[in-house]
């Protein structure tokens, strides 16, 4: 079974926290969140980039940055990566999103 | 008394013992704007009850400086810091539909605004704070001598920019304008003046152009705007306009606070900012939010 790995070993797949107990299944991967707003941000942005790049699946995201100043993303999928940058409203809806 | 700031929970006062096990419970069930509350303010790391109450203490204490230095930390920290609020980061470039969003939300920011300046009046017998507060009304409201008054420059920006004010009247505020609005009627409602005081004029700092001291890292808005060709000048007014104001009115709102507040409940002073703080922090996001129904459009 295919599955989605982040760069955020350590607590919730968007920020890292280790606060909450919130999981939800995104590309068949049972995923650890700190809140429902992040596995928000998190599912949209994954729908986001399937949208944009056609993939039917995503192996791995690696993000870097903030709620602030918004994400750097890096998506692989088999052998094909997509860089993009996103941002969202702190209710999690998105407010920018780029292929970098 | 003091407050969580996100739910408005009350808890008696110095209790950060409770306070924390609150925010411990609601993290345990992944309430998000706790959540996420506590990740922005405190740690994204997790802690047990012993930890969580420190911090809190930790957080609220003012010994050094004092309430005026502990309410520009926070805001700074908050607002213009490291990781300052998106819409500050908006600001740095001019950005038409922005601008536009900016008029219509703040429109309605100003009109509670100058109902939180006259209760505030209504609610203490301290010349020094009515005088002040008369000044602010005035200058944000009512213009002096010849200087137009802030709203009326906001209203002009938004025409240049292509609106009408008629039409800027009627429009409905945006969900996080309304409950940042409603947030800070609940303030001037219940609280005393200086919590008032404390709780509306600390949001004046958002255009202090002299808190580099105080760690902030991004100015208001690029200062470069004031001299670009690109910018309108209704814009060029507006900004400068309040980046002159607001410097002296939040720290002389500030200075007023801290000869005062030992006659009064420290906590509640500092619930209040928070509170507030909260409130302008969703407001802020209003005006990108509105800024980017213009840009979509
Ligand atoms: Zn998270
Ligand atoms: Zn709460």
């Amino acid at each position: 079974m295919k599955c989605l790995k982040t760069n955020n070993e350590n607590g919730c797949a968007l920020c890292d926290a280790t606060w909450g107990e919130y999981y939800r299944e995104i590309e068949n991967e049972k995923m650890f969140f700190c809140c429902n707003i992040c596995a928000d941000i998190f599912e949209n942005m994954v729908n986001a980039v399937k949208k944009e790049t056609g993939w039917d699946h995503i192996d791995s995201v690696e993000l870097h940055g903030n709620y602030s100043k918004g994400r750097n993303c890096t998506a692989t999928s088999g052998n094909n990566t997509f860089r993009y940058y996103f941002r969202t409203y702190s209710d999690g809806r998105m407010m920018e999103f780029k292929k970098l | 008394m003091a407050v969580c700031p996100v739910c408005n929970a009350k808890f008696d006062s110095g209790d950060y013992y409770t306070m924390a096990t609150h925010f411990i419970n609601l993290a345990e069930d992944s309430d998000a704007y706790h959540v996420q509350w506590i990740n922005r303010n405190i740690s994204r790391k997790k802690m047990d009850i012993t930890q969580f109450t420190s911090a809190i203490e930790n957080f609220y204490n003012i010994a050094h400086g004092g309430i005026k230095e502990w309410i520009i930390n926070k805001f700074v920290e908050q607002f213009r810091g490291e990781n300052p609020h998106p819409f500050i980061l908006k600001m740095q470039s001019y950005s038409k539909p922005v601008m536009m969003g900016y008029a219509i939300e703040h429109y309605f920011f100003l009109k509670q605004w100058v109902k939180s300046c006259s209760i505030i009046i209504s609610k203490t017998d301290l010349d020094d704070v009515q005088r002040y507060e008369i000044e602010n009304i005035l200058s944000e409201y009512y213009g002096r001598g010849r200087k137009k008054p802030h709203i009326e420059l906001l209203l002009e920006m938004g025409e240049e920019l292509g609106m009408d004010r008629v039409q800027i009247f009627a429009t409905e505020p945006l969900d996080s304008t309304k409950f940042a609005i409603s947030r800070w009627k609940e303030i001037t409602n219940s609280c005393n003046w200086i919590c008032i005081m404390a709780a509306m004029h600390s949001l004046e700092l958002v255009a202090n152009s002299k808190l580099n001291n105080y760690g902030a890292k991004y100015d208001y808005f690029n200062p470069g705007m004031l001299d670009s060709p690109l910018v309108p000048d209704s814009v060029k007014k507006f900004l400068g306009e309040g980046y002159k104001s607001d410097y002296s009115h939040s720290f002389r709102a500030l200075d007023i606070i801290a000869k005062y507040c030992h006659d009064y409940n420290m906590e509640g002073i500092q619930d209040a900012y928070l509170m507030s703080a909260y409130a302008f922090d969703r407001y802020l996001e209003a005006r990108m939010e509105r800024g980017e129904m213009f840009e979509n459009q």
